[in-house]
C-alpha cells in the first residue's frame, strides 16, 4: 500500500524539471501514481555499510575454449 | 488427426517418420489462425505466404535441427528482417528492421517456421491498452478475461493452438505471468543464457528472452536451439549448454526443493493489502503441488527470505529508471505516440533520482547474495505465481503493475532461471507455480517441472477453443 504525500504544486515542479508536457488528465494520473515512486524509494533506501556495493556486473565464468 | 494438437516432440517424430509434412502442419496452424484469431487477437501480423514457402523449402530435406518444420510465433518486439516489427506502439507502427533478432536466427537455423508476429503490451509494459493500434489479446479459456502480459499474444496463441510455441520476453514476469493465466509453460532463463540482441529493450539489466510452450519437454527442445553465447549481446554469458532433454526424468529422488511460502502466505497482504491475498483454491493447489513433488521423491524444506516487497520494489524501481532513460527523449518530444498505460507507467521514472537507482542496485546485490545462500544445499526453489485466476480484461487498472503483489519479479532481480508450470484450475481458469534454480541450471528447473507434469494432467487440459476445427479431428 502506498499513500499520497506530495502536493500538486510540488509535483508540478517535478514535472517541469523532467521536461514533460502533460495534459491535465496525465498530470492527475501521474500525481496519483507518484505514491508508488515514494513507496519504492522507502523500500530501497535504508542504512547500509559503505562497502555494500551495487549489483553492477553481470559477467559469468567463461567456458574453456579449445 | 489434427496435427496442431501435437506437442513439438510429437510433431517432430511425425515429421521424422514421414507421417506429417511441414507444409501440412503449417497450413493447419494457418487455418486455425484464420478461423479463431478474430476472437483472440493473438497475432498482429500473419505471414501466410512466407510460412508456406518456408515449409515447402524444408519438405523432404534432411532434418535441419531440433525444430525442423515446427511453426512458431514471435512477440512483436523481436526484430525480423524485412518484416514489420512494431513493439506494439504507434511509435514504430511502420518500422521494418534490416536485421533479425539473434534468437530468431537460431530458431530458424534449427528448422522453425515463422507463422507471424504476436501481440505485445506496448514496449513490453503498456497493456492491456485499448487505445493502441492492436486490440489486446484475449484469454483462450474465457475471452472476457485477461491473459496477462506483456507476452500476451504469444501465450494466447500457444494455449489456443495457433502456434506450436513462441518467444516472449520477461522483465518482471512477462513470460511467466501469461503462461500462468493461459495454462501453459513459460521459462525465463538465467540472465545471459539466451541472447537479447535484436529485441526491443525495456530494462537492460532485467530483460530476459525465453520460450512459451505447451509442455516442459517442448520448452527443453526450444532451449536446445536458443541457449548459448552471443558475443554481440553485452550481457551474454559464455557458459556450456547441456542437453536439456537428457535431464528430463519422471522421478525426483534425492532432489532437495526449497519452498518459499511466506511470499504468498504473509508478505503479499502485509505489503499490498487484502486484495493481494491468494484465493483458497490457489493455496490448496499450491500445497497439493508440493505434495506431488514429495510423492515423486523430492525432499521439501521451507525457506525464509527477505519480504517479497524488498525484491519487488527494487525490481520495479530499476525497471522504471532504465525504461525511462530509454524513452525520455520520445516522452518529451512526441508523447502523443504512446498509449495511455505505457506513458502513465514509465513516465513515473522521471521522478526517480540517481541515488534511488544506486540504492536499488545495492539492494539488488544484497538480495542476490541472500538468494544464492538460500540455494546452498538446495537444488531448486518453488514459489507462487499469480495467486488466483485471470481477472476480467476490463478490470486491469493503470497502475496494476505497482499496486498488487507479483511473484515473478524476484527472479528477474536475481537473474535466476524460473519456470511457470500449471498446477490446477479455479472457475475454469488455470493456476500455476514457479520453479526457480541456480544460475544456468535451466536443466534442473525443467527436470522438476517435467517430473511434475508426468505425475499430473494439468498441462494436457486445453481450453475449449483449442479443440480441432470442424472436420479436422
Amino acid at each position: 500500500m502506498a499513500d499520497q504525500t506530495i502536493s500538486s504544486e510540488r509535483f508540478a515542479v517535478l514535472v517541469e524539471q523532467a521536461g514533460l508536457k502533460l495534459t491535465p488528465e496525465q498530470f492527475a494520473e501521474l500525481h496519483d501514481g507518484y505514491r508508488f515512486v515514494q513507496r519504492m524509494q522507502r523500500v530501497v533506501r535504508r542504512a547500509r555499510d559503505r562497502a555494500a556495493e551495487p549489483a553492477h556486473i553481470f559477467v559469468h565464468p567463461r567456458a574453456e575454449r579449445p | 488427426m489434427d496435427p496442431t494438437q501435437l506437442t513439438i516432440a510429437e510433431a517432430s517424430r511425425a515429421i521424422a517418420d514421414g507421417s506429417l509434412s511441414p507444409v501440412a502442419l503449417t497450413e493447419a496452424y494457418l487455418d486455425r489462425i484464420a478461423a479463431l484469431d478474430g476472437e483472440l487477437h493473438s497475432y498482429v501480423l500473419v505471414l501466410r505466404d512466407q510460412a508456406i514457402d518456408a515449409a515447402r523449402s524444408l519438405a523432404g530435406r534432411p532434418r535441419q535441427g531440433a525444430l525442423h518444420g515446427i511453426p512458431i510465433g514471435l512477440k512483436d518486439i523481436y526484430k525480423t528482417r524485412g518484416i514489420r516489427t512494431t513493439a506494439g506502439s504507434r511509435r514504430y507502427l511502420d518500422h521494418t528492421p534490416d536485421q533479425d533478432a539473434e534468437t530468431w536466427v537460431r530458431l530458424r537455423g534449427a528448422g522453425a517456421i515463422l507463422l507471424g508476429k504476436q501481440e505485445t503490451h506496448e514496449f513490453a509494459i503498456g497493456g492491456p491498452d485499448f487505445t493502441l493500434p492492436f486490440a489486446p489479446s484475449r484469454n483462450p479459456w474465457n475471452t472476457a478475461h485477461y491473459p496477462a502480459g506483456s507476452s500476451s499474444g504469444t501465450a494466447v496463441a500457444v494455449a489456443a493452438g495457433l502456434c506450436a510455441a513462441g518467444m516472449g520476453s520477461d522483465t518482471g514476469g512477462s513470460i511467466r505471468g501469461p503462461a500462468a493465466y493461459c495454462g501453459i509453460v513459460g521459462l525465463k532463463p538465467t540472465y545471459g543464457r539466451v541472447s537479447r540482441r535484436g529485441v526491443f529493450p525495456l530494462s537492460y539489466t532485467l530483460d530476459h528472452c525465453g520460450p512459451l510452450t505447451r509442455t516442459v519437454e517442448d520448452c527443453a527442445i526450444m532451449m536446445a536451439a536458443l541457449a548459448g553465447y552471443d558475443p554481440q549481446d553485452p550481457a551474454s554469458a559464455d557458459v556450456p549448454v547441456p542437453d536439456y532433454r537428457v535431464a528430463l526424468t519422471s522421478r525426483l529422488d534425492g532432489i532437495r526443493i526449497g519452498v518459499i511460502r511466506h511470499f504468498h502466505e504473509h508478505d503479499a497482504v502485509a505489503a499490498f493489502g487484502p486484495d493481494s491475498a491468494p484465493s483458497a483454491a490457489y493455496t490448496a493447489a499450491f500445497d497439493a503441488a508440493c505434495h506431488t513433488l514429495e510423492a515423486l521423491g523430492a525432499r521439501l524444506v521451507d525457506v525464509k527470505l527477505s519480504p517479497l516487497i524488498d525484491y519487488l520494489d527494487a525490481n520495479r524501481l530499476i525497471m522504471l529508471a532504465e525504461a525511462y532513460a530509454l524513452h525520455e527523449q520520445d516522452f518529451r518530444e512526441r508523447p502523443q505516440d504512446f498509449g495511455h498505460h505505457m506513458f502513465a507507467r514509465i513516465a513515473l521514472g522521471a521522478f526517480l533520482t540517481a541515488a534511488d537507482y544506486v540504492e536499488a542496485m545495492r539492494q539488488r546485490r544484497e538480495l542476490c547474495v541472500e538468494f544464492a545462500r538460500a540455494l546452498d544445499g538446495i537444488d531448486v526453489m518453488v514459489s507462487a505465481n499469480s495467486t488466483g485466476p485471470a481477472p476480467p480484461i476490463d478490470a486491469i487498472p493503470t497502475y496494476s503493475t505497482f499496486e498488487r503483489a507479483s511473484y515473478t519479479g524476484p527472479y528477474n532481480l536475481t537473474g535466476s532461471p524460473a519456470l511457470s508450470v500449471p498446477i490446477g484450475f479455479e472457475g475454469g481458469l488455470p493456476l500455476a507455480f514457479q520453479i526457480a534454480g541456480k544460475p544456468f541450471d535451466e536443466a534442473g528447473v525443467m527436470r522438476v517441472g517435467h517430473a511434475f507434469e508426468q505425475a499430473t494432467d494439468y498441462h494436457r487440459q486445453r481450453p475449449p477453443i483449442a479443440a480441432p476445427l470442424p472436420g479436422r479431428s
